[in-house]
């Protein structure tokens, strides 16, 4: 890996962390809220409670001891800060107590606590706290006087260290989704790199270099798989147009050259009309079958490449064996061989009728070609339930077994003189189009001769 | 002959000109698609040979245009795209033939004279004859000078696609393609094989020779060579 954190802050997986922070973080936010609101109000119950049997234990004091002991009571307890206490007689004079005075406001005096705003003026210096919010009790005793008890609860305080303590938390809590993001996204860009650093060697010419796949066998593993088997197929075309490339050179330069000097041979001195008309058939006679490989190897790769299966349809292959046997049995017995054919078979399979009926035409010329006079060539059709077998039998001299992938490729004639007629393509072709249709191809010798069956799936 | 050439490379139009005009045919010839198009419209032609790839307008484009306007001039389709689904889409659009480059001179003018020869005839004829011989369609039967000839069916439509075209000169493409619906080209002559075979049955025993051999190109029925 090198330097990718320089970009580190700009790529979608970084993005992608601080939206998913951001949200916890809001979450985050939601849930300390409430947790501040039920500590909040857990508090206020407690100081409610507490009120509550704290002003019915000075009640009860002064129903068995009367209001004196009621004041002294007061007296000794009034020093807490947190808590003032007032008791003033029916006259409102005051009798015990830190306020100054009865506070101002309406207070029920029904024994419920109260959230109570209590005049600063009224408190005593030693026992303000600049927040004078105060949960405040008060009753009217059977005498007619009033006592009322407030607890100071330091809200302020208690609410600065609560959300000094959730910022705290929160600010942890950032900082380690933070971590986890930045560790998960260095793994995720790590895999994004591997891809990339391929991809550039091949950029560079690698062809060969496929993405490392890890063992986890996940989406990254799944795409990196993909690409690879793109890979393969983008590298099999490729070696496949160098390869009729360097055939073309090879097939087509020593045609061109016969050409040329027959030609230029030709224009040395003056001949008869009859010879120049001679020499310009025999060119076009190449040039002829020039274009026949031409476009023989036109046709391979276009079927190598994939074809075009928008022209597909449904191919009685029955029907295209007549008439293929229509075809070529004047040619097989103008050459004393028998052309068997055994009909009867329904086949029907999705394809080019086109390229099946060349292919398929192709294995018969070759075992017209090479089946000797006298000699048999069977082609019938075997159907099972759910696959074709086509096959085309000679009694010819067979392939030796060395040879049978060899002979699939592009310009192999096992007549290495090539003095029979031929450009080396026609089983090429028949090899294409049996994978483009997915069918298996094999070559068996029969001893004598040569079975080449085509297993194809029904429709 | 009064044919239409729209075609691009001037330099292969040139020689189609000079060849199609010594086999004494008027051409008028636009070398891009709205001049072609132009002259489609306004001019009586024959027949007319569209490249399909042009400047300006491509073939294909131009054929359906003509053909929206109820112009049915027969029209071979010149391409230098030769997968059989080029031909498909070519025929589609409603060119009557495709024919692929590199192609022949002598291809490109029997292609086109049975293009021309199709849209005279009517197809609703019960017998041919030519000469002395006759084939009745019905009965899917043929005779020379009264004999009964034996024809297998592929050989019927072999010579019902010759008489059709008698007089005239017919490619091996041609008939591979006519007769047998293949589109392929054959590394053998076995097209000249099922001539001959025919040629046997229909020749060998007269005096005047109907099916000839024309050196280069193809075969011809007719009384003269």
């Amino acid at each position: 890996m090198k330097h990718p954190e320089l970009k580190f802050i700009r790529t979608t997986a970084v993005r992608l962390a601080l939206n998913a922070i951001a949200f916890y973080s809001m979450i985050l936010l939601f849930v300390f809220i409430a947790l501040y609101w039920a500590s909040n109000r857990h508090i206020n119950n407690s100081i409610e409670s507490e009120l509550r049997s704290e002003i019915h234990q000075l009640i009860k004091i002064y129903e068995q001891s009367g209001q004196q002991e009621l004041i002294e009571q007061i007296n000794k307890i009034q020093d807490d800060k947190n808590r003032i206490y007032y008791l003033q007689s029916s006259s409102q004079k005051k009798l015990a107590g830190d306020l100054l005075q009865w506070p101002d406001n309406e207070i029920e005096l029904n024994l419920q606590t109260q959230g109570y705003w209590i005049d600063e003026e009224i408190i005593p210096l030693n026992i303000r706290d600049d927040d004078a919010y105060w949960p405040v009790i008060a009753t009217e005793l059977s005498n007619g006087s009033r006592l009322l008890i407030a607890r100071n609860i330091h809200q302020e305080k208690l609410l600065h260290e609560l959300s000094e303590f959730l910022i705290e938390a929160m600010g942890i809590a950032i900082a380690f989704a933070l971590f986890i993001s930045i560790v998960i996204t260095r793994q995720i860009l790590k895999r994004i790199y591997t891809i990339k650093t391929t991809a550039q060697d091949i950029i560079h010419g690698d062809l060969s270099k496929r993405i490392a796949l890890s063992n986890r066998n996940d989406e990254f593993d799944g795409l990196s798989h993909q690409l690879n088997v793109m890979l393969d197929k983008i590298q099999f075309l490729i070696r496949n147009i160098r390869e009729v490339t360097d055939n073309v050179a090879h097939d087509l330069r020593s045609p061109l050259t016969r050409m040329r000097n027959k030609l230029e041979v030709t224009l040395l001195e003056k001949r008869s009309t009859d010879e120049y008309e001679k020499v310009l058939r025999e060119n076009i006679e190449d040039i002829k079958h020039l274009i026949k490989t031409f476009n023989a190897l036109l046709s391979i790769s276009q079927t190598e490449a994939g074809g075009n299966r928008s022209i597909w349809s449904n191919v009685d292959l029955k029907q295209l064996t007549v008439d293929l046997i229509d075809l070529y049995t004047p040619l097989a017995e103008k050459k004393e061989q028998t052309l068997e054919f055994q009909n009867g078979v329904d086949a029907i399979i999705y394809g080019s009728r086109d390229l099946l009926a060349q292919s398929f035409g192709n294995l018969l010329e070759n075992a017209i070609k090479y089946t000797p006079a006298g000699g048999t060539i069977r082609f019938y059709i075997k159907s099972s339930a759910d696959t074709v077998d086509v096959l085309i039998e000679d009694t010819g001299p067979g392939i030796p077994d060395n040879e049978k992938d060899h002979v699939l490729e592009k310009f192999v004639r096992l007549d290495t003189s090539r003095h029979t007629h031929g450009n080396g393509l026609g089983l090429s072709l028949v090899a294409a189009v049996a994978k483009l249709h997915g069918a298996e191809l094999s070559l068996t010798n029969t001893r004598p001769g040569l079975r080449v069956s085509q297993r194809f799936n029904k429709i | 002959m009064h044919i239409l050439l729209i075609e691009d490379d001037n330099q292969a139009a040139n020689y189609l000109l000079k060849g199609l005009t010594e086999c004494g045919h008027v051409i008028d010839h636009a070398s891009d698609g709205d001049s072609g198009l132009d002259l489609a419209l306004t001019g009586e032609y024959d027949a007319m040979v569209i490249d399909r790839m042009l400047p300006g307008r491509d073939g294909l484009s131009i054929i359906r245009m003509l053909r929206a306007d109820n112009n049915f001039t027969p029209t071979l389709v010149l391409s230098a795209l030769g997968e059989v689904d080029d031909r498909v889409s070519g025929l589609k659009a409603g060119g009557d033939d495709y024919l692929i480059k590199p192609y022949a001179f002598s291809e490109l003018l029997a292609r086109l004279e049975a293009l021309v020869r199709r849209g005279h005839t009517v197809n609703f004829e019960q017998t041919l004859h030519l000469a002395d011989l006759t084939i009745d369609l019905r009965k899917q039967c043929a005779s020379r000078d009264g004999r009964q000839i034996h024809l297998q069916p592929r050989e019927f439509r072999l010579l019902e696609y010759l008489m059709r075209h008698a007089n005239q000169v017919v490619t091996r493409t041609m008939l591979l393609e006519q007769v047998w619906d293949f589109y392929f080209d054959p590394q053998t002559n076995v097209i000249d094989v099922q001539i001959s075979r025919l040629r046997s049955k229909i020749d060998k025993e007269f005096n005047t020779p109907l099916l000839h051999t024309i050196r280069g190109v193809g075969y011809k029925l007719s009384e003269t060579p």
